[in-house]
């Protein structure tokens, strides 16, 4: 069945049909919601809340993208935990030295001094991204996040976080401009990941 | 990069992801030729934009599809619930309304219950069976059809018949001049309402159960096809 059937019987009320959306759409929500949250617990409940969210308020659906709607749905859950995390801030566990102090972290990962021929794995590079993610505004991190890592084109992130184009447009290119300067303090540290033959024109 | 203005990176941006005009691309692209620090910048939001590209995707740890329960739908109700939704209430009414008539019909007949035990069977039964006979005796039955023992132990008087018939005789009552004494002797047919009450009663519950049960059967059958 396609998409557009499947809404259609999920708005007169078949959850079978929502279901099956569910699972098309379930991945690029969570690794949205993981990239904004950051924690994989938040994000998984943020989905959830997402979807449901999203089926009760399928009526609201009048065409374009189902996706870009239901990102929609799921940055605005995002959102909320991040604002509630703001108003009840939560102590990070740090790692402490012996005298009990706390490290500096987490640019433990930005170490100027390290050694060029080191190589990161996957897991490390993920890390910093994360790292620098983290460090934007929430508008710019959700913009940067559903257009450079979702791939959405610059309509869909419009829909999705309910602003004009050119403010999309704005907001993604201070993203890239923000990671760019966060990442310079990586560049020595990753130089497989800034090997970008892979990457063939415009 | 300092000659650079965030306009020109806006633009850069946006040139990256194909989103300028045709006019503005062939504009920009006429810079991005003739200034180096126009090539430089291109090439660094290039490469981050690169680094995003290739975050892993995690995989779900669970699917998020939703349940009835989650999403707030009811079971279908079954056709035969509307029609007989007040059946237990009926049910509760009845058995009620039977109680009460059973409990009403003891009180008010508790009197009689022995005679009408008594009179098919003769004078053979036990202390209730032989005062049947006895109310009776004054007027229809000769005093010597009454056996020895019996005899020896009732005797028509007003007091015995007293102490016989609490209920329904008052210490003044004359055995002789009750006539409607000799009409309860009879065996009455019984009443068919207190057979067809509990039965009704007995009917709607098993009818609300079976209402009950096969709502809960349907809930749980289209539960486990979800």
């Amino acid at each position: 069945m396609d998409e557009t059937a499947l809404i259609h019987d999920a708005q007169h009320g078949s959850l079978e049909a929502f279901n099956s959306l569910v699972l098309a759409y379930q991945d690029a929500l969570f690794n949205t919601a993981l990239r904004i949250l950051n924690d994989e617990d938040l994000a998984a409940d943020a989905v959830q809340d997402a979807f449901l969210s999203a089926f009760r308020a399928l009526n609201s659906y009048r065409g374009g993208s189902f996706r870009a709607w239901l990102l929609r749905t799921v940055t605005n859950t995002c959102y909320d935990e991040l604002r509630r995390k703001k108003r009840r801030p939560t102590t990070p566990l740090e790692p402490e030295t012996a005298d009990g102090d706390e490290f500096e972290s987490p640019n433990w990962l930005a170490d100027p001094n390290a050694s060029p021929e080191m190589s990161l794995d996957q897991a490390e590079l993920e890390h910093a991204i994360q790292h620098c993610l983290e460090n934007l505004p929430t508008e710019f991190r959700a913009v940067v996040v559903l257009a450079d890592i979702q791939g959405l084109d610059y309509a869909e992130v419009s829909i999705a976080v309910k602003k004009p184009l050119g403010t999309v447009k704005s907001r993604l290119a201070r993203a890239r401009l923000r990671l760019r300067e966060c990442l310079q303090g990586f560049r020595e540290l990753l130089p497989a990941a800034f090997r970008l033959e892979e990457e063939s024109s415009i | 990069m300092k000659s650079l203005n965030f306009r020109d990176m806006e633009r850069l941006s946006a040139y990256l992801d194909g989103q300028l005009s045709p006019s503005e691309k062939t504009r920009l692209e006429k810079r991005i030729q003739s200034n180096q620090a126009f090539a430089a910048a291109l090439d660094e939001i290039r490469q981050t934009r690169t680094l995003l590209h290739r975050m892993p995707r995690r995989r779900v740890p669970r699917n998020f599809t939703l349940t009835p329960r989650m999403a707030g739908i009811r079971p279908p109700v079954p056709r035969l619930v509307p029609a007989l939704s007040w059946a237990s209430a009926a049910a509760m009414l009845l058995f009620i309304f039977t109680l009460g008539a059973n409990l009403v019909g003891k009180l008010s007949f508790g009197a009689s219950a022995p005679m009408l035990a008594a009179a098919p069977s003769g004078l053979g039964g036990g202390p209730a069976a032989t005062e049947a006979p006895a109310l009776a005796a004054p007027v229809t039955m000769p005093p010597a059809e009454l056996r020895s023992d019996q005899k020896a132990t009732i005797t028509p008087t007003p007091e015995v018949f007293a102490m016989a018939v609490p209920e329904a005789a008052t210490p003044e009552t004359n055995p002789v001049t009750q006539p409607p004494a000799t009409q309860k002797a009879q065996p009455k047919p019984l009443n068919p309402w207190l057979i067809i009450w509990p039965g009704l009663a007995i009917l709607l519950s098993a009818l609300a159960l079976l209402v009950w049960g096969l709502n809960q059967f349907s809930f749980r059958r289209k539960n486990r096809r979800r």
